[in-house]
């Protein structure tokens, strides 16, 4: 029950981050409410006792998003954030598509429900970081390799494009 | 129980950390500094700037306290003696510390200034780096271990303590460790006398409190961390398992403030250079070292 609760309240912190992201006229607020809305759902998924995930997503997410306020701040048309801006657009397209990709989750969500008592426990946290470890190495270890090597590639790339030339 | 050790060290801890920091800056041993210096603070008006994004302004400093006792939640003083065990404790650390980033970019921004602004996103800069110097040492420490356990992690260091088996490890994290508590030589998202104080430049009375207090902590949780990766933890001969965590942690920590007093700030650049440039080759090194060593050595 308690487990319940925080679920809860973490999911409704994300879902309120969120809609933070759209309502404010802040750049840096926008990236944080971003950031913060994904540290909720870091926090939920370690309440529904899924840690490895919850950790990583608290850890990488932080980082990301911090980073991409950096950028943002950096590019943007008004020097320093001062001026107000909109931070929505195309808002009858986004409208649509989100009220659509909203239903089709809950749909999901409400056809794969069960009573408490027909779920699977959840496997103790160690056994999760095993049998993840596992996973990485094992079975799908080509998979990973080849998006890391991908991943890396790419990031050489754009450090190259981006460098600017000696003569 | 459990609680009150962690608060005790962290009082009785943070103040006599407090008084090297105190010497650290000034040169003189004032035993009495810290507690007249906060009463002093505490009792001033809590300015606040003109135009700043209060919300940011007022989350970050709480936000910074935060992130420092949760890196510090995971990591036990003496077997069972931890706040929250995880199976994931190692890389749990991490996680809190990023929060530090952004706390600092938080203080950075909202009071709408420029030194802090400049100071939060040079620290941001350089935290990723810092980062990555953190992590990958604890990788290597956790191979050991083959566990993310802290306590793990500690009873693996029976036979050698981390510190001679991976010193290059060891050093790499004491210096990240350092960074990203901005002590000095690494203060420069607070440089006074550059950028007046950096992302504390514009925060006065109680909100300063908190902020000096937060660094307090995060300097003893990382000072905790070093002790329980590298310095066996609890482990040693005659005293209790709890008196030398203290003890060792305490040191590091003196010995993390002492260095400062030293060493000019290094020019921003440089730690952020050295971090990507020689700090991650060297971690890489030390993940390899540490494999091949438990190949061939089984330690």
């Amino acid at each position: 029950m308690i487990q319940f609760l925080f679920v809860l309240l973490f999911g409704v912190a994300a879902i309120w981050f969120g809609v933070k992201v759209f309502t404010t006229a802040s750049m840096m607020r926008s990236a944080l409410a971003l950031l913060f809305s994904m540290a909720a759902l870091g926090a939920l998924f370690m309440a529904a006792e899924a840690e490895f995930l919850g950790v990583l997503q608290l850890m990488m997410m932080a980082t990301e998003m911090s980073i991409m306020a950096l950028f943002m701040i950096m590019y943007m048309m008004s020097p320093g954030g001062l001026t107000p801006m909109e931070m929505t657009h195309q808002k009858r397209f986004s409208l649509v598509a989100g009220v659509v990709t909203a239903l089709l989750i809950v749909s999901v969500a409400v056809s794969q429900f069960r009573e408490p008592s027909a779920v699977a426990v959840a496997p103790a946290p160690d056994a999760q970081l095993r049998g993840l470890g596992g996973e990485l190495l094992e079975r799908s270890m080509l998979v990973f390799q080849a998006a890391g090597v991908t991943i890396l590639v790419a990031m050489i790339a754009t450090t190259a494009v981006a460098m600017r030339r000696h003569e | 129980m459990t609680t009150l050790a962690y608060l005790l060290l962290v009082t009785l801890g943070g103040y006599g950390l407090a008084v090297v920091e105190e010497w650290s800056s000034s040169g003189r041993w004032r035993p009495s500094a810290p507690l007249l210096r906060s009463v002093a603070l505490l009792a001033r008006e809590s300015l606040s700037p003109r135009l700043l994004d209060r919300k940011l302004f007022e989350a970050a400093p709480p936000l910074l306290l935060v992130a420092g006792v949760l890196s510090m939640a995971v990591l036990p003083l003496a077997p069972g003696v931890v706040p929250v065990e995880l199976a994931t404790g190692a890389l749990w650390l991490n996680a809190a510390l990023v929060y530090v980033a952004v706390a600092l970019l938080m203080a950075g921004w909202g009071p709408d200034a420029a030194y802090p602004m400049v100071a939060g996103f040079r620290f941001l800069g350089q935290f990723v780096a810092y980062a990555m110097l953190v992590v990958m040492p604890i990788t290597a420490v956790a191979m050991r271990a083959s566990s993310l356990v802290v306590g793990d992690i500690i009873t693996s260091q029976a036979t050698l303590w981390n510190a001679l088996l991976q010193p290059l490890g060891f050093a790499v994290f004491l210096l990240a460790a350092m960074a990203i508590c901005y002590l000095p030589p690494f203060d420069q998202p607070v440089a006074p006398g550059e950028l007046a104080g950096g992302v504390v430049g514009e925060y006065t009375g109680a909100r300063l409190v908190v902020m000096r207090l937060a660094r307090l902590v995060l300097v003893l949780s990382l000072a905790l961390a070093v002790t329980v990766f590298y310095l066996g933890g609890w482990l040693g001969p005659l005293l209790p398992a709890p008196a030398w965590s203290v003890l060792k942690t305490l040191a590091v920590a003196g010995a993390m403030l002492a260095v400062g007093r030293y060493l000019p700030r290094l020019r921003t650049d440089w730690p952020l250079e050295w971090g990507w440039k020689v700090g991650i080759p060297l971690a890489l090194l030390n993940i390899f070292w540490v494999g091949v060593v438990l190949l061939v050595a089984d330690l």
